[in-house]
């Protein structure tokens, strides 16, 4: 490595231009070669935040790609990638500055996941291997370089979780169920890269269960505890991700709308004890539906929850990634088959 | 307090310089670009109108600033407006409204 280099790094370190983490410096070279992969100019317009005047340039997306690491190869998933972020229905800069501490957290699934090298298998939701750390990164990066008003506006997250640094998802190639994409209406067929607004993951162990009934009440009853956030406004949602050896238990007794109405009939708590230990404000809102003396959902809607196939087979783990209560839309989008 | 990376604008320009020559790095990070407005440092009128963001117990707070400042003898707006959503901008017309405003605006209480 030359001095020049080095001195390039620590320059974007000094400067603001980082996740806080060493980038590859955005040499214009670089940047090139990623707006040709993405298929664009670097002067396009790719997004708006209107609430600042932003307008995003290619350049912009392309030069953060770079720096994140990513490979020109990725340029068709990124390009996807960075028009949902930049979609206002994701609400981007609500996610970078939110006392909530959310991540921009990518679901890559189809026939890109195993084109494209994303690890499916092997620790899914934090794997060490290029495609998922790097296109992870470049999500937050989008989040922290767009979504802050050119600088202006300042995170807010109380304590945030590490998927701020990189959060990305990949699914099975071949799954039990459609393919996660499905849930949103595209055909199974496709490839396509996800974002949701999230918190970290919650790890859901039950090796001894002899059911997928009893795998679903744990999964359940880890989306119900006190301390969710969801309680209250009922807007985000949750992710549920079931690796293989939960999955063969599970889908011998469900289908996905089964498994998704019966964790929905499950997840349940008592609406006096969420006022009691001060879950609910008081008075509530009309808005948030709250009926004293009934079991509580932590879900208005059963298209609040989403299940993803992914992890490594030879342990009883699931998750639960909670969504971010401020961002009320998953954005899915195609991405073209390599 | 610490030191974090928000605590700062981010270089509009950085360079990066070999042995013979300097070239641009491509700037990652879009910046506001305003139309021209004019910005009231001053009330032109003394008195005092509160905006509630829908937050949990926002407006009850608010209720009663309005009062210790009404006792103080500030004119307080009589209505609170409200902001439907925390988590997104207000309606255009809310923002025209307060653009306008001669008074003071005090936006919301967080969590």
């Amino acid at each position: 490595m030359t001095d020049s280099l080095v001195a390039d790094i620590e320059n974007c370190l000094e400067n603001g231009w980082s996740d806080g983490l060493p980038v590859i410096p955005p040499y214009s070279g670089l940047v090139d070669d990623m707006l040709a992969a993405m298929g664009y100019a670097a002067t396009d317009i790719i997004g708006e935040i209107a609430d600042q005047q932003i307008q995003v340039r290619a350049e912009h997306a392309a030069a953060t790609a770079v720096m994140a690491g990513c490979k020109t190869a990725y340029g068709p998933l990124l390009r996807e990638l960075a028009l949902a972020a930049l979609d206002p229905r994701f609400n981007l800069s609500g996610t970078e500055v939110t006392t909530g501490g959310a991540s921009v957290t990518v679901f890559v699934s189809g026939p890109v996941v195993a084109a494209l090298g994303f690890e499916h298998e092997a620790n899914a939701l934090g794997a060490n291997n290029r495609a998922n750390a790097t296109v992870g990164r470049y999500a937050q990066m989008l989040r922290h370089f767009c979504g802050r008003g050119g600088g202006v506006l300042k995170c807010h997250g109380t304590v945030g979780h590490p998927g701020r640094i990189s959060f990305c998802v990949a699914e099975h190639p071949s799954t039990v169920w459609a393919p996660f994409h499905t849930q949103f209406g595209l055909p199974a067929a496709s490839s396509a890269v996800t974002l949701m607004a999230t918190e970290g993951p919650n790890s859901c162990n039950n090796h001894y269960a002899a059911t997928g009934a009893a795998v679903l009440e744990t999964i359940a009853d880890c989306m119900a505890h006190y301390g969710q956030t969801n309680w209250y406004y009922r807007s985000g949602g949750f992710v549920v991700v079931l690796p293989p050896d939960h999955m063969d238990l599970i889908h011998r007794e469900f289908n996905r709308d089964q498994a998704r109405a019966y964790i929905h009939e499950k997840a349940r708590r008592s609406t006096d004890e969420l006022i009691r230990v001060g879950r609910i404000a008081q008075p509530p809102l009309p808005y948030a539906e709250v009926e004293p003396g009934q079991p509580r959902s932590p879900l208005k809607n059963l298209e609040q929850l989403q299940f993803i196939e992914c992890g490594a087979a030879g342990g009883r783990f699931s998750a639960v990634i909670p969504r971010w209560v401020g961002s009320l839309h998953a954005i899915c989008r195609a991405v073209p088959n390599l | 307090m610490s030191q974090t990376i928000s605590d700062g604008i981010p270089a509009r320009r950085l360079t990066s310089c070999g042995d013979r020559s300097c070239e641009w790095l491509v700037d990652p990070i879009p910046r506001p670009a305003p139309a021209a407005i004019t910005i009231t440092l001053q009330p032109r009128q003394p008195r005092v109108t509160f905006i509630d963001h829908s937050k949990p117990n926002s407006i009850i707070i608010l209720g009663h600033a309005a009062e210790i400042l009404r006792e103080r003898g500030v004119t307080v707006a009589d209505d609170i407006l409200v902001k439907p959503d925390a988590s997104q901008r207000m309606p255009e017309a809310m923002l025209q409204r307060l653009a306008s405003e001669p008074g003071l605006v005090l936006c919301g209480v967080s969590d």
